[in-house]
């Protein structure tokens, strides 16, 4: 398995958030987690990637209560669990976060630019702008427009294609589909298949059911901080419980 | 003309200050009041060095700056980034912080008024008005700073780390950008803009142990106006403060005590008006 996950607890003081969830990502697949609002989906991949150690650490600096963090995190065979944040992006794990997020006040080749941090070569680091250019010729087109200026459509792009500069072995991306018009949900979807096609892992959180079944390799079901079910989206779909109470549809 | 020159002087100057101080808010989320007070210590300095001890004023500015630079770096590490999470701490402690090298500069220098010789003496007239050819130079040199911080801020790799990481720390450790080595960094950016404000100054200006102050609440007055965080923001602002201020003196001669409410006097109207300054990011909730 690319990324493993062995028995995760994140409680922010008092509330569970992730409940003991274990779970695992092999190379070349796109797996998603689903579930309703507030299962701890975001929350897992923030665990994965850093981000929760990241808060707990500024929590307590500051003295505003804790966080807990329990479980082992391992990707391509090394724990990452006690990784920092910035480093993990390193070993080849990357998370396009919720809401886009993309530095708003940086250009969209800055922006771009910022998401090939870590590498050195100057060559390299063109070689994949090319690349995304390709995959993303919106982008291409609006290089030197600041970013906050763009579109929704445009800035889920963007965070994919910042995303994609790390030249990650792991990609994950957070809810792309939110805020946007059924068209440019089709349109992010099928980048994402795009994605899949050229031999990219996925883990991809998201609230659009039944698109995401018809793509994925496999799924896990969340729901309040525990996986309550896992298998194809043919699978899930056929049991009635699973169908009407969690993904409802 | 008047308006002019001292506009530009005081306006590159507080864009100095302004900017040192956003470049380490944004970053860190740090507000450093004892910021004006490195700018004193540089001044205090170059007085030491080159009128008490003799040396080469040039040589003792460098000196000044590079000491002052260091001195902020330590007072960084020991002091600020302990408490770095935590801004009622960092407030309270960079106040203590500059009440200290307050008292200290008294104690050393006692409260009299200190000057400096300017580098190059004489003059020229434009349009009837007394033009310092030591004005110029400071200008000249201030503008060129600021210009290469912008080149440092815009087309470099470090700029473009201390600019994403201004606007959503969490995202760019995302992209590998390690908080604390950038911090640290731009401290040291940061303190030395103050402590260089503070030599090129030093001859144009009349050294006490107080003069951190005034330029402390200007300075905030242009950060709030330009935005927090906003590096055009500060450097925007520093000049529509600088002019005001120039203006004021200038237009109502025997207004001339009122120069400090006017700077308080925009803070607070942008405050009601227009929380978020001129170029300022009405900050999100982090998650």
């Amino acid at each position: 398995m690319l990324l493993e996950i062995d028995h995760l607890v994140v409680r922010y003081e008092k509330a569970v958030l992730i409940n003991d969830i274990s779970l695992g990502v092999d190379k070349g697949e796109l797996v998603s987690l689903v579930g309703p609002n507030g299962a701890g989906k975001s929350t897992t991949l923030r665990a994965i990637t850093g981000l929760v150690a990241w808060e707990r650490e500024i929590k307590r600096r500051s003295t505003q209560g804790d966080i807990l963090l329990e479980g082992r995190v391992t990707f391509d065979g090394e724990r990452i669990d006690d990784v920092p944040a910035h480093e993990i992006v390193k070993r080849g794990l990357v998370l396009c976060p919720e809401r886009r997020r993309p530095f708003r006040e940086l250009t969209v080749s800055e922006n771009l630019w910022a998401g090939a941090y870590l590498e050195k070569d100057k060559r390299r680091s063109k070689e994949r702008l090319e690349k995304v250019y390709d995959l993303f010729p919106v982008l291409k087109d609006r290089s030197r427009q600041i970013s906050g200026t763009l579109s929704g459509g445009e800035q889920q792009m963007l965070a994919i294609g910042r995303a994609l500069m790390s030249e990650p072995k792991l990609l994950c991306i957070d809810e792309p589909s939110t805020g946007l018009s059924p068209l440019l949900r089709q349109e992010v979807f099928d980048k994402i298949m795009q994605l899949k096609g050229m031999g990219i892992t996925i883990l991809l959180v998201e609230q659009e059911v039944s698109t995401v079944f018809k793509m994925t390799t496999r799924n896990y079901v969340l729901s309040s901080g525990k996986i309550i079910a896992q298998g194809s989206g043919e699978e899930l779909m056929e049991n009635e419980v699973i169908r009407k109470t969690y993904l409802g549809l | 003309m008047n308006i002019l020159i001292s506009g530009l002087i005081t306006g590159s100057m507080l864009a100095l200050l302004a900017i040192g101080f956003s470049l380490i808010f944004g970053v860190a989320r740090i507000i450093n009041i004892a910021h004006t007070a490195f700018y004193m210590l540089a001044a205090y300095s170059i007085y030491y060095l080159s009128v008490r001890s003799g040396v080469n004023p040039l040589l003792s500015m460098l000196v000044a700056v590079v000491a002052v630079t260091v001195l902020g770096l330590l007072v960084y590490l020991f002091l600020i980034d302990p408490i770095r999470e935590h801004e009622g701490a960092v407030l309270i402690a960079t106040i203590a912080l500059a009440m200290v090298f307050q008292e200290v500069v008294l104690l050393t220098f006692t409260g009299d008024y200190r000057t400096v010789d300017f580098l190059i003496t004489g003059f020229f007239t434009v349009g009837g008005v007394k033009v310092f050819y030591q004005q110029m130079l400071t200008f000249g040199v201030v503008l060129l700073t600021l210009v290469a911080l912008w080149l440092l801020l815009m087309k470099t790799k470090l700029g473009l780390a201390i600019r994403s990481m201004a606007e959503d720390r969490e995202v760019a450790n995302l992209m590998g950008m390690n908080e604390s080595r950038l911090a640290m960094i731009t401290m040291g950016i940061s303190v030395a803009l103050a402590g260089f404000t503070g030599a090129v100054l030093a001859p144009l200006t009349v050294l006490n142990p107080y003069m951190w102050m005034e330029p402390l609440i200007i300075m905030m007055a242009v950060v709030v106006l330009g935005g927090m965080g906003s590096i055009k923001g500060s450097f925007v602002a520093a000049f529509i403060l600088g002019f005001t201020e120039a203006a004021v003196v200038f237009l109502i001669p025997k207004g001339a005590f009122l120069r400090g409410s006017v700077a308080l006097t925009i803070m607070i109207l942008v405050l009601l008006i227009r929380p978020e300054g001129l170029f300022g990011v009405a900050f999100e909730e982090e998650r």
